[in-house]
């Protein structure tokens, strides 16, 4: 599984040149991968901003009905006291600091009278001058006061209420300090919550994403496999309703292109075929003609060589075009049978050569010269002519050719007295049509579809080829094939 | 003493030329423009090689071939354009005994008919071979088993000849070719295997199961010896 988050942020890529004009390629400062990355952050995302909404809502709610049960408690206890007060003062004679001392309150909280400007408190903490000047003067001039105040530090609420003297208040002073703790209580509880809740959405988030993403998986493998050359790869929705309409179009592209690529190879297979009935006269009539001509007509013979070589260019022409075709078209007609690659090598040199001194040409290692290969016999000897044809072609002749041993592999080399090819076309002259640049390899002969036809032939069998410097300065082919037995 | 030809072929061009170049090469040449046509003349004289195209109007190739089988054991050498799997073997199960691809050259082909025209090989100094219950007569090119003739090809019998010449050894696909179709190296293997099923067809009491010409897998055929 690969990581969620690619954290790779793209270096320097706000920085413009000045006076360019163009405006800079701005990225996102880090993207991630996998669309599951994204869809789980942004469940992640969603799942924070609710959660906070809710614990503030929770925060305000709780924090506004605590403080509002809190201060009518203070209120009805201080009314009951203040009542008292007045009654024990009035009925009884009692002293102050004793009626005072006697009234019921709750921990921490402090009792106070005014009666005609003396103070009595019951607290040596909390004095007249501890309570500000206008809750004060409106306590004393009749009118009840509640307040919130601080206290050395602490919240304290002061709440204060007139006796039926003029000029006389009771009033008390309730720690807040409680209330505090709870709200603290209830902020941590809610803060960890929310923050709880990011881990806790990621794991549900990668977990749920997975399945619902699984279809997409699907279509991104068979698009892939398309891509690759698997036309006839199809999805199946397999009753899911949801992926059923996607899957419907992709298979009809693939259906389309299916189609196409196989009408097209259908084409030039019928163009190639058409075209083998007059070559079949051509090459007769050619033949006859040359039997019958004139040895000592010098411009005669000149003119009979180049239609030879000409039609013969134009029936491989034909017939590299007719197997391209029709390994385009998904023919796979491929007999792998055990070979022994030296004597294969022996004969198609032999036969390719027919004109010249053969022997020099061909190397056969020792540890190679009973190396069996498991090879479509037809193909590989396609495979080494189409290759003696490219050096004589472009690389001025072949000047080597050599089977050897590298371990799990036997090589076939062919080396040609040819300027070599460049590194940047080393991959490219596989393809087809592919031509060597015109100032390496001049010679625009071959139409560059035997090349093409080597290395999807190699590959067919198991084999790969490629094209590397030579001894001698010019192009080294090298095709690989995996050793079927052998010493 | 000069062979002669029948060509079937209905691309009069192909025709003409392979009339003159087989000429040259003192071959005896007929023609035939479809497959009826050349049924007809096969009915009035007999020729030493057939060369059948595949692809004719009217009746095709595989069902001209099927008719000539069923008349005569003449070598039948197919001319195709397409040298698929599919069709070079149906070929040769309609009873072709080898076949040129379109474009050849005229020398290879003029190769492949002298080839298939010679006569067996006389095994000499033996003059009867015997395959299992089968007498085989090499200069007479008959094959008898409980007296009773076998109806072969001349490839067919050629192909258990070079088998019974030695029982019991092994030869290879490559070994077949050469020595039956004449081909030096590049023979297509499927001619001899193609030919090997047929052979058994018409010799073995169970053809599924052969007790006469046996597979050594991977290296060839024998007959026991």
């Amino acid at each position: 599984m690969t990581a969620p988050v690619d954290g790779a942020a793209s270096p320097g890529a706000g920085a413009a040149s000045p006076g360019s004009g163009a405006a800079p390629v701005r990225r996102a400062p880090f993207r991630l991968a996998t669309l599951r990355a994204r869809a789980t952050a942004a469940f992640t995302a969603v799942t924070l901003v609710v959660s906070s909404v809710v614990a503030v809502a929770v925060w305000v709610a709780v924090s506004q009905f605590l403080l509002l049960q809190r201060e009518r408690v203070t209120l009805v206890q201080t009314s009951d006291n203040a009542a008292q007060v007045q009654r024990s003062l009035v009925t009884e004679g009692l002293d102050v600091a004793q009626v005072l001392a006697q009234l019921p309150r709750e921990t921490g909280s402090t009792s106070l009278l005014v009666d005609g400007g003396a103070w009595t408190t019951t607290s040596l903490l909390v004095g007249r001058d501890d309570l500000p000047e206008e809750l004060r003067e409106l306590a004393v001039a009749g009118t009840p006061v509640r307040q919130r105040i601080e206290l050395d530090g602490e919240t304290v609420m002061a709440v204060a209420v007139p006796l039926a003297e003029l000029g006389s208040a009771y009033i008390e002073v309730f720690p807040l300090g409680e209330l505090d703790r709870t709200y603290r209580v209830l902020a941590t509880v809610l803060a960890v919550s929310v923050l709880g809740s990011v881990p806790l959405a990621l794991v549900a988030g990668w977990w749920i994403t997975g399945p619902a993403l699984r279809p997409l998986d699907r279509i991104s493998a068979a698009a892939a496999a398309v891509a690759a050359g698997a036309l006839d790869t199809r999805i199946d929705p397999r009753g899911d309703p949801s992926l059923a309409p996607i899957a419907a179009s992709f298979n009809h592209t693939a259906e389309a292109l299916e189609q196409r690529v196989r009408s097209d190879a259908r084409f030039a297979a019928d163009v190639s075929h058409e075209l083998r009935s007059p070559l079949t006269t051509m090459l007769g009539a050619l033949d006859l003609v040359e039997a019958t001509a004139d040895p000592g007509d010098a411009e005669q013979a000149e003119a009979l060589a180049l239609l030879r070589s000409e039609v013969e260019r134009f029936e491989r022409l034909v017939a590299d075009l007719l197997e391209i075709s029709r390994a385009d078209a998904g023919s796979t007609d491929i007999a792998l049978e055990p070979v022994q690659l030296s004597a294969l090598t022996r004969e198609v040199v032999g036969r390719h050569r027919l004109d010249r001194a053969t022997a020099s040409l061909l190397t056969v290692h020792p540890d190679a010269a009973e190396v069996l290969v498991c090879a479509d016999k037809r193909r590989l000897e396609r495979v080494l002519g189409n290759l003696m044809d490219n050096a004589d072609k472009h690389g001025g002749g072949v000047t080597g050719i050599a089977v050897r041993r590298a371990g799990d592999l036997a090589l076939v080399t062919v080396d040609d007295g040819g300027p070599g090819v460049a590194e940047a076309d080393r991959d490219r002259i596989f393809e087809r049509f592919a031509r060597g640049t015109g100032s390496v390899r001049t010679r625009t002969e071959g139409a560059g579809l035997g090349l093409a036809l080597v290395s999807r032939h190699v590959r067919m069998m198991g084999g790969a080829v490629h094209v590397e410097d030579g001894p001698d300065g010019g192009a080294r082919f090298v095709v690989a094939l995996p050793v079927e037995a052998g010493p | 003493m000069s062979r002669s030809v029948l060509i079937i072929e209905d691309d009069p061009r192909i025709r003409r030329m392979l009339q003159l170049t087989l000429q040259r090469e003192g071959l005896e040449v007929t023609e035939a423009a479809t497959g009826e046509d050349g049924l007809a003349r096969l009915g009035e004289t007999s020729f030493d090689v057939i060369l059948l195209d595949l692809m004719l109007p009217g009746k095709d190739g595989f069902e001209v071939c099927r008719e000539i089988r069923r008349a005569s054991n003449v070598p039948v050498i197919m001319l195709t354009a397409r040298s698929d799997s599919h069709d070079v073997v149906a070929g040769l199960e309609a009873g072709a005994d080898d076949y040129v691809s379109k474009p050849f050259v005229v020398k290879e082909l003029s190769a492949r008919i002298r080839a298939l025209a010679r006569r067996s090989r006389a095994p000499e100094p033996r003059v009867h071979l015997t395959v299992g219950d089968l007498e085989i007569s090499p200069t007479e090119g008959t094959i008898t088993r409980d007296g009773a003739m076998l109806n072969l090809t001349r490839t067919e019998f050629r192909l258990l000849c070079e088998l019974a010449v030695d029982p019991g050894r092994v030869l290879s696909r490559e070994e077949l070719l050469e020595r039956v179709w004449g081909y030096d190296y590049f023979g297509d293997s499927r001619l001899v295997d193609v030919h090997i099923r047929r052979l058994r067809k018409k010799i073995e009491p169970d053809p599924s199961n052969p007790a006469l010409v046996m597979t050594v897998r991977g290296m060839g055929y024998r007959v026991p010896g």
